[in-house]
Formats: C-alpha cells, structure tokens, sequence
C-alpha cells in the first residue's frame, strides 16, 4: 500500500496560484530596472545594410541600445537542442541575436532598454534601418526545387534543407512491398499551429559588473537556458543563473531552451546598462516571432494483406520549419520515429523526414513534438485500409497494434502496452458498436472515428537527456529535495514530491521541493518530451531509496540495533518487535537527525542519471456532429484513454489528458496560422486565432487503463503530450464517418469543408 | 499631466496622482503592486485581467484608470480573508482546476461575480458566461466542476 503514490494530492503550488500571490516572470520588478522594446524586420527575406540609432539615443529615458553592432556575434540555436545533441551529430547553430540578414518578418534588428515601456517603445520607431531586400520563399514545396531562393545558404547543403534528411529504417519496404494485397496512400497537408500559452515569453535580465548574471525567465528548461546565455556571452556558465520565479505560465514546448530570445535580449541591454532589464513579449510578438507546431506534408503509403496485417509502411514528411532550425530536425525524427514507426507492428518500414528552411517565423517543439503531425498520415492510412477491407477500424487497430516485447525500430524495449484496452474503452465509451457507420442523412449529420498512438517518456537516447538532484534531511527531519526542474504548470513538482516522500518515508506534509532554479539545483534537462514526472520521478526513487538506506544505517549504529530490523515509515524509524528495543516506541525521525546534527551528520544524498524511457500509449473515440448547409464542425464527445502506467496523482494526470484533448479539437478544427505574403502571418492576437473556448468544449470522458510500467516509477509513464495525439485523427475519422469525405488537409474550418461538401454532394444542397 | 485619483481597492481608500492614459491593470500592478491581475494579451481578448468593480466583472487591462475614480475594486487579493480561501479559490486548487495558474486569477474573478449574480448557475450558464475566459491548460473541463461545486458550498454557507 502507497501512502501518496496514487492518491489525488491537491497541487503544493495552487494556494500560491490561487491567491495571485505567486510570482511569474512578468511580475519581477527590481530596483532600478529598465524596461525594453525590440525592433523587428518589416521583410521576409532582407540584408541589413545600416541601422542608425542615433535619434532614438538622444531621446529622454532612453539607457541602452543593443544592435548586431555592440553585441555578442555568436551563432546559437534557442532551443535546448544547442546543448543536447547527441554525437556524431551535431546541432544547427545558425542564429545570432540580431543578424545581418534578417529572414522573416519578425526578425530580430535592435533592442532598446529605457527608463519606461512607453519609452523604449518609441525609440525603436526612431532607428533607422536601411534593408536590402532579398528574394523570399514560403511554402515547402517551393523552397525544395532547384532554383529556389536560399534562407540559410550557409547551414543547408542545399534546396533549404536543414539539418540532413532523417532516415527511419525498418525491413526491406521496397522488397515488401509486393506482399500487399491492399493499399493505401495519401498526402496530409497540415497547418501551422501556435501554442498560445498565456503568460507570453519573458526575462528580466540582470547583470552585475562583477560578472554575475541573473535572469528571471520563462523558460521551461532552466539549466539549459542557462548554458545558452553563458555560451552567447562567453561568460563562465557558473557565473549565470537561470530562475523561474518561480511559476511559468504554461510552455507547452515553446520555451524548451530560451523564451524565444527574451533572456538574449534582456541580458544584452542589460549588460550593456548594467542595470536590470525586464523584456516580456507582447501577445504580437509571442505569436509572430516565436515557433510555431510545423506545418507541412506527409506522404504515407501502407500495404496490407486482405486479412487485415500490415505488412509495409513508407512515410515522407515535409515540414516547415522556418527561418532558423530550432527543432527542426530533431522534431522530424520524432515525427518518424513515434507518428510512423512507433504505433504498429509493421515489419517493413522506410521512413525520410525533411525539415525545409522558408522565410517564415521558426517552427519547433509544440505538445506533441511532431508525433500528432506523424499519427494522423499513418492513421489516415490505417482508417483507408479499413474502408477498403470493409474491415471495422477498431479491429484493423486491435489487430496490428505494437506488442509488448515487439521487435521494434526503437533502441529500447516495450515493457508494457496496454493500447488494445484504450482503443476497446474509448470505443465502448463513445458507442463504437452502435454508432460507427450508421448511414447519415439530412442536414446535421453525425458520425464516430478512433485513433491511437503511442509517443515517449523522456528524449533518451534521441537527444542527451539526464537528471541530477539533491536530497536532504534537515535537523529537525523533515525532508528537502533540490532539482532545477520547473513547474510550467502540469503539477509535476506536487507528483515529484509524493513519489520523494513515498519512497524515503516521510510525511508529505512537511516534505519540500525547491525548484525552477540553477542555483538551487544541480544540471536538470528541464521540462518537456512527457518526461518530468517519469525522468526525475526515477531518480527520486533511486535517491530517495539510498537516503533512507543512509538514514537507517546511522540509526541503527546510534541505536545500537541491526539495520534490517529498522525501517521508516511516515517519519519514524520502527524497530521489528522481535529484536529491536525500539519495539514499543518509535523514534521520530527528527529526534534521531538532532542526534545526527549534534553529531556533525546530515542525512544528504545527490544522483545523476539517464532515466530509462518507457512509451505511454493512447487512443480516441470521438464523436462529432457535421452541419451539412454551414460546414461546420461540432465535436461532441472525446473518450479519451490513456495508458500512463500507474497514475502518480489521476487529477494530475486527468488534467494533462483533457488540455491535451482541447488542444487537439482546435488542431482539428479551428487553429490555423495563415500566411500573407509581404505582411506576414495574419494571426497576431488571441482575436484573430481560433482558440477552444469553455462554450464549445466537447465532453470528455477521461480513462486511465489499469495499467503498469516494470520501468516507470512506480509503474508511471509519461503522460505531458499524450492527449494531443490521437485527437485530431479521431475526429477526422469521425468526420469521414458523418459526411463521407476524408479530409487531407487541416483544420476542418467550415469553408474548407463545405467546400469539400459541394465537390463531392454537388451545388444542391436541397438534395442532402 | 496627472490626474487626482480617488478609488477603494479591497476595501482600502487609495488616492494617487495618475497619468489618466494608464490603464487600470497598469495601476494595480505597477502602481499598486498587486500583481496578482494579469496581463494575458492587453486586449480584452483572454480574461486574464479580469477584476471586479462595483460588483461586476471588467476587463482590468482595456479599462483606463480613470473609470476607477469613486469606484469599489475587488482584486484577486482581496479574496482570502486571514489566510482563510474564499470557497472558489478552495474549488479551483482541489478540483485541480488549476494548472499554469496565469489565467486563475481572472477565472476566479470572473466565478465570483458570476455566483454573485446567480448563485446556481447551470453547466450551460458557466460555460458561457465565463467563455470570455481562456485557459489553454486544463481544457475547462475541472474549471467548469469547481465553479459548480463552489456555488454549491457557498449555497450551503448562505443556508447555514
């Protein structure tokens, strides 16, 4: 029995939340703090021939001004990716923090730190920047023929390919191929999508002329964060620390590195001020001038038998990745690996992930990391071979699904998989049997759909991921751990807390977590790939159980016992009635860590290492409802089940799950960056980009399979990203169910689907 | 130029010289500290701002200070009372309606003036009226639980 493992723990920051009384990054004022304002380019693709800043220098209130020009030359990448690639590759460094030529509008041209926001704001209208424009282009397939306009002639063996094509292989596809005896093939067009967290980037920067810096950051990976900026710098990374405040509002991928560039530019003014600069982005440049979720195409192809096997699976992605490679390449890989290769058992796989450079703003990590992208080519297929089959779409998944134990393409092993339960209860959840292929008529017409898929625990080994924390027992027993983990929202530091206190064996209560913080902790590769709670999670076991053993050792020498005879549980060190005196009474674990301390001992334990990875698995029913005069789309009901192992915390985990669903029904049906050329993208404010709101939310129904993971702590799982996954496919299947038209192209907005509706029901609507 | 501003904040008299260009949420939070309003998009499109002035519910961040002249102000802040949670802050943190927590403030907000108007509100009726509101967390769906389960309590506490 679990004394917090399991149990639906109320999250250790919400009174915090709660009251506004927690500080987020955009609440740090310090003394005598400037405020900036960035200068961004009006072109897509453009040489940066001169910037004059003197008239925005001789104004009142104006501190510093940072250009290419008095700033660090150094060539980064934003994203976490800088630090962690894995050799013999190697990462895109390919940004500078304002460059000489700028190749998107939006990019970064000068920076102004001034005594007021309203200031800084009108100095940048006073610099003068004179442009040479250069030749741009937009969309992928443009930008991979010959000939195109090159956005990163320097970091792209040509036709604005970014960091290699990433090969997935698996069998012989090409020799399999023939095997089939039905296929399918199709191409997905998907849309650029933003992540819209609430609190938009952010850093205030401060630089002491000893050389210290300290920056106040949005960032979901602190540790990392900090290596950037000391790298830019080429300041020793001891001298920076990175904080959250430590509460982030939201990330959902966009911050896994540096907050866009807020902490470069924070911390070059102030350097240059050498007085603290606060620069947090405004929703415009939060939308437009950090990455997106990649749009692109996916070319899948899959060939089965007439019973139903899978017998061969060919993928080509294409995506969008921008004016500089951030994720780029490492997110097309896992697009590959976990939306292609990851969800069946196909024994014959080929797979080529492209990331295509444009003179768009970046794309990158976003929920997900390019595996809803994957899941919904390979399911279009899937749901494709069905109808061909005239095979039920749950039976054609139930049939193929990966295996525990399965030879599979990933350098790990299935431990457990429990899909074939999420597909059997989202299906029974949404009314499977009785709904799915009911021929629909008239004008409001309903349908069902599924889909599933599987994703990752942590980015080991695809990407240098570890963990390393500090574990204590203070004088009066309670228990301190340290991690530079942040908290951007989903609870895992409540999670972290109650598999700590488990396992060392103490109360919740009076247990606690410093975090977000690189002075507090040792190197944590932050927060994303689903992985905190199962990463950190297992080295907390791992800690925590070499704590108590340290505890129990000394107690037993102080005591004058056997160690096996002493155990601690609930804070107090229990002696077995037959040998031990502490038979009768046992002894707080406070009183016995005084003992310690009078001593000179401090129960102290710290660990780093590469967490196991474990994949969590997931399918979707969802039931929709297509108005047939308007084209619009109503999603009914998600059933969405999940296999996290053993949820640490279910409210945690439900929380996750439903998120991840309305983020997906917003994938599926309304979100959407549109580009205009010459202006840029349209979607500059929460008004002008279809989000979900409380109104139109589906119903959920949340499902956590009776599951276990022999690897997880616990028997967790990663749970962050999951619920994004399979939605979208869901509700595409569904849709195909109601009106009969598959959509290849993303979202199903009402234009685009009464369009389709017209295509294939003709202009006479009367006759539906 | 300054203008005189006279205005209660959670039940305190405040008089400041403000330059009337500000917005409200500016003056709570720059002026006044009271960080806890946030500023989501600084265009009445999130909600985040949300605070309550003479009983209703107002965007804080499109509001200019000046409408703030004589006026009640009820801010996240005054909520509790003694460390003691209001029952909508209690809801929202053990019904795990609470994630990043950035738009909780105005969510709570907004739930409060709701439940002062309509103490029993339906499903429909949260969902609409707090549709203004947006959380790219939680999906709504523990939100929509904790407005209604706190509207049962506070039921429960007018009756008592």
């Amino acid at each position: 029995m679990t004394k917090y493992v399991g149990k639906n723990i109320p999250r250790l920051d919400g009174y915090d939340k709660a009251t506004g009384r927690g500080l987020y990054t955009t609440d740090v004022n310090l003394p005598h703090m400037l405020h900036a304002a960035v200068l961004r380019s009006p072109y897509a693709h453009a040489k940066v021939v001169s910037i004059d800043v003197s008239e925005a220098e001789k104004m009142d209130g104006v501190v510093a001004i940072a250009t290419r020009d008095n700033t660090p030359r150094t060539y980064f990448n934003v994203t976490a990716s800088m630090i962690l690639t894995v050799p013999p590759a190697k990462p895109v460094l390919d940004q500078q923090i304002f460059p000489d030529v700028v190749r998107y509008i939006g990019d970064e041209v000068a920076a102004v730190a001034a005594e007021t926001l309203e200031i800084a704001k009108e100095a940048i209208k006073k610099i003068k920047v004179v442009y040479e424009e250069l030749p741009a282009v937009y969309d992928v397939e443009e930008a991979m023929k010959d000939g195109a306009p090159q956005v990163q002639p320097d970091f792209s063996p040509g036709n604005n390919l970014c960091g290699g094509v990433i090969k997935i292989r698996q069998g012989d596809v090409d020799a399999a191929w023939d095997e089939g005896e039905v296929y399918a093939e199709h191409t997905m067009y998907l849309p650029r999508v933003k992540q819209a967290q609430l609190e938009t980037h952010g850093a205030v920067a401060s630089y002491n002329p000893d050389g210290n810096l300290k920056v106040y950051s949005t960032t979901q990976t602190p540790y990392p964060c900090k290596v950037i900026i000391a790298t830019v710098f080429g300041m020793p990374s001891s001298y920076v620390r990175v904080k959250n405040p430590p509460h982030v509002g939201g990330g959902f991928g966009v911050r896994i590195g540096i907050s866009a560039k807020a902490e470069l530019i924070a911390s070059a003014l102030s350097i240059i001020a050498k007085r603290p600069v606060k620069y947090i982005y405004s929703r415009e440049e939060d939308f437009l001038a950090s990455d997106t979720r990649h749009g692109g195409l996916i070319k899948c192809r899959l060939a089965a038998k007439k019973d139903g096997t899978f017998v061969a699976l060919d993928a080509k992605a294409c995506m969008n990745t921008g004016a500089y490679a951030t994720f780029g390449p490492d997110l097309v890989a896992v697009l590959g690996a976990c939306g292609i290769a990851g969800i069946y058992g196909i024994p014959n796989i080929r797979y080529d992930g492209h990331a295509i450079y444009t003179n768009q703003q970046t794309a990158g990590a976003f929920r997900g990391y390019g595996t809803p992208q994957g899941t919904i080519a390979t399911e279009m297929c899937v749901d494709s071979i069905a109808k061909q089959l005239g095979m039920d779409a749950l039976e054609l998944r139930l049939k193929n699904t990966t295996r525990v134990g399965a030879d599979w393409w990933f350098p790990y092993p299935v431990k457990s998989t429990y899909l074939n339960e999420c597909l059997e209860q989202c299906a029974e959840s949404i009314g499977w049997k009785e709904k799915r292929g009911k021929k629909q008529t008239g004008t409001i017409r309903r349908g069902v759909g599924i889909a599933c898929g599987t994703h990752v625990s942590n980015a080991a080994p695809f990407c240098v991921d570890y963990d390393a924390a500090y574990m204590r027992i203070e004088s009066d027993g309670t228990l301190h751990v340290a991690s530079s983990i942040p908290e951007i929202g989903p609870g895992v530091t409540t999670g972290l807390l109650q598999i700590a206190a488990e396992t060392v064996g103490v109360p919740l209560e009076t247990s606690r977590l410093a975090y977000g913080d690189t002075d507090v902790g040792p190197f944590d590769i932050g927060s994303h790939a689903s992985r905190t709670l199962y990463a950190v999670g297992h080295l907390f076991v791992k800690i925590g159980k070499e704590l108590k053993k340290q505890i129990l050792e000394w107690a037993a020498k102080f005591l004058y016992v056997d160690v096996e005879t002493l155990d601690l549980v609930d804070g107090e060190i229990i002696g077995s009635c037959e040998k031990s005196r502490l038979c009768i009474k046992p002894m707080p674990l406070g009183e016995l860590a005084y003992e310690a301390h009078l001593r000179g001992k401090q129960f102290l334990v710290h660990g780093c290492e590469v967490p196991p990875n474990s994949p969590p698995w997931h399918a979707h029913a969802a039931e929709v409802e297509v108005d047939m005069e308007t084209g619009m789309v109503k999603v009914l009901k998600v059933a969405a089940a999940h296999d996290v192992g053993v949820a640490i915390n279910p409210v945690l985990v439900e929380g996750q799950i439903e998120g991840a669903v309305a983020m997906g029904v917003g994938y599926a049906i309304r979100e959407e960056m549109t580009y205009e050329e010459g202006k840029g993208f349209y979607n500059d404010s929460y008004h002008k980009y279809m989000l979900p709101t409380m109104d139109e939310m589906p119903e959920i129904d949340t499902i956590i399979v009776d599951a276990f993971d022999p690897a997880g702590p616990y028997g967790a799982k990663g749970i962050g990203e999951c619920g994004l996954v399979p939605t979208a496919p869901a509700i595409i299947s569904a849709v195909e169910d109601a009106i009969g038209i598959r959509f290849y192209e993303m979202p199903m907005t009402p234009g685009r689907v009464l369009k389709k509706i017209k295509e294939v029901y003709g202009d006479d609507l009367e006759n539906l | 130029m300054k203008e005189r501003l006279v205005t209660t904040v959670n039940g305190r008299r405040i008089e400041r010289y403000v330059d009337p260009s500000m917005r409200l949420v500016d003056f709570l939070r720059d002026e006044l500290l009271l960080t806890g309003t946030k500023i989501g998009c600084k265009q009445g499109e999130c909600g985040a701002c949300t605070i309550i002035m003479n009983g209703t519910a107002v965007l804080s961040c499109i509001m200019p200070v000046m409408k703030a002249m004589d006026a009640e102000i009820l801010t996240i802040e005054g909520l509790e009372k003694d460390g003691t949670l209001h029952p909508i802050q209690d809801e929202f943190i053990k019904g795990g309606a609470i994630q990043c927590g950035f738009c909780t403030p105005g969510f709570i907000m907004g739930t409060k003036a709701l439940l002062d108007e309509n103490p029993s509100p339906t499903s429909e009726e949260v969902r609409e009226e707090l549709s203004g509101h947006i959380c790219r967390c939680t999906g709504y769906k523990k939100i929509e639980e904790a407005v209604l389960k706190a509207a049962e309590r506070l039921r429960e506490e007018k009756d008592d």
